[in-house]
């Protein structure tokens, strides 16, 4: 299976190079090499590596916001059918609005700076995740609360218990999925309103026509989204082979 | 003698549904009653009121206890918990140890519930019911997903419980064999809306044996009360 991956990334490098000798054209797609060598100018800066922390900052702060809010609204709404009847409409609007069209609010809101790219990627992740949420919430077994009612069980031990157990499984979900997409938007919001940021970075090698520098940055992006998933996932399984592997066990 | 638990004209309906239909009984403390009827009878429905779970349409029950124990028909515990936890859901001062012990679940308080076959799962339902120490042991067609063996064997742990707490047990089931094992008195329900037919009372030793004349007999007695009565019915 590893074997397996190594030969189609390998695959990869050789048709992205053999394309990229058949084109010729280093305007739109340099070889892998040229990229590398871009990538290494990059890495012995101190601004790639601000960048990269400030963007990483950003990451964290979106998930943050994302599972601070959705999870609580999420459960709100799974149980409130009324309220999440009422507040369906603002979430779905929400969740439509392309990341483009928040951009005049918030620049005359916040300026330019990290609070548009952590609004902005706030807002396109928190639907998904009051969504996944409110419907772990509703898939919830009914006998479980009706036997936590039968031993009048107090609301904080079935909110801790039933609820939380149930509603694990959705979080990890919540915050996979969060953080495969973190990266992308907080990058596109970082090109469009931000100060500073692998974003940043991004929209000047477009403005300095440099195509390497945009492949670079762009596999940088690639890798961390990829690799903090993957991180994310690993901890995942650790967390629950450590509870003798039960997916939800508290 | 004071009775634990009178209801008077009891009834329920679900709509234009109705289930139950002038239920008069009384329990009184101590005692091991069973109510022996069909399935869809609502005899679960009887409980859930019992286990404030539902309210009557019609009629009162005066004098519930407040600590209740049931037995669930499955044995709805939490999955991602672990059996002590499970137990200890019900009532979290509740010593544990001494419980699994005496449905024989010593050393399986780290266990999951899906670790565990569907004999122990209902012991463990059967350990958190008595978790709460209860006053009013409520069991919903408790054994009927059981083979014979478990299902005597865990007879036996509540006959045992029943013993040393002398609690009250109130019990559902169509099965003539528990009913007869467990009770001491049983209430017949039958129609729809159901309604309380008859009762008889065991008159057996709480230590009975289930291949025993005297209890072959009053097995005998009911199967042939339960056919001339829906016999009766038919004709009806």
């Amino acid at each position: 299976m590893r074997r397996g991956f190594f030969l189609g990334v390998g695959a990869l490098f050789l048709g992205w190079e053999l394309f990229a000798r058949i084109f010729a054209i280093p305007l739109i797609l340099p070889t892998p090499l040229e990229t590398a060598s871009r990538l290494l100018e990059y890495v012995q800066t101190s601004l790639f590596w601000f960048s990269l922390a400030r963007s990483a900052g950003e990451v964290g702060l979106v998930l943050f916001l994302v599972l601070f809010l959705g999870l609580p609204l999420g459960v709100l709404f799974g149980l409130r059918p009324g309220i999440f009847a009422f507040c369906r409409p603002l979430v779905a609007i929400v969740q439509a609005v392309p990341v483009i069209s928040w951009l005049g609010i918030v620049v005359f809101s916040f300026g330019i700076g990290w609070r548009g790219p952590v609004f902005i990627s706030t807002l396109s992740l928190l639907p998904m995740a009051i969504l996944t949420t409110a419907s772990g919430v509703r898939s919830l077994d009914g006998t479980l609360l009706e036997m936590a009612r039968i031993y009048r069980v107090p609301r904080l031990r079935r909110l801790r218990w039933i609820y939380g157990g149930a509603l694990l499984p959705f979080a990890e979900a919540v915050m996979e999925v969060a953080l495969g997409n973190a990266w992308k938007v907080v990058l596109v919001t970082e090109y469009l309103c931000g100060d500073a940021g692998l974003g940043v970075l991004l929209a000047w090698a477009r403005q300095g026509v440099d195509t390497p520098g945009i492949y670079a940055l762009s596999g940088v992006a690639v890798f961390l989204g990829l690799s903090s998933e993957r991180l994310f996932r690993s901890l995942g399984r650790a967390f629950r082979l450590r509870r003798r592997g039960n997916p939800c066990s508290l | 003698m004071l009775s634990l638990i009178r209801v008077a004209h009891l009834g329920v309906r679900f709509g234009e549904h109705r289930v139950l239909e002038g239920w008069n009984m009384e329990i009184h403390p101590g005692e091991r009653v069973v109510l022996l009827g069909e399935s869809g009878c609502g005899k679960t429905t009887f409980l859930k009121i019992l286990g404030g779970l539902l309210k009557p349409s019609e009629g009162s029950i005066s004098g519930a206890p407040s600590r209740v124990g049931f037995v669930f028909q499955e044995p709805r515990l939490i999955p991602w918990a672990r059996v002590a936890r499970n137990v200890r859901f019900a009532n979290p001062a509740c010593p544990v140890e001494d419980l699994l012990e005496r449905v024989h679940l010593a050393g399986w308080e780290h266990a999951y519930p899906r670790e565990l076959s569907g004999g122990m799962q209902q012991r463990v339902n059967l350990a958190r019911a008595l978790a709460v120490e209860p006053e009013l042991l409520l069991l919903d067609e408790a054994f009927s997903s059981l083979d014979l063996r478990q299902k005597f064997a865990i007879m036996d742990d509540l006959l045992e419980f029943w013993k040393r707490q002398s609690c009250t047990i109130l019990m559902v089931t169509h099965d003539i064999t528990e009913a007869l094992y467990l009770g001491d008195r049983i209430l017949f329900l039958q129609g729809s809306p159901s309604r309380i037919a008859g009762e008889m009372k065991v008159e057996l030793p709480p230590d009975r044996s289930p291949w025993g004349t005297d209890f072959l007999e009053r097995r005998g007695t009911i199967i042939r009360r339960l056919l001339e009565s829906s016999q009766g019915a038919d004709q009806g």
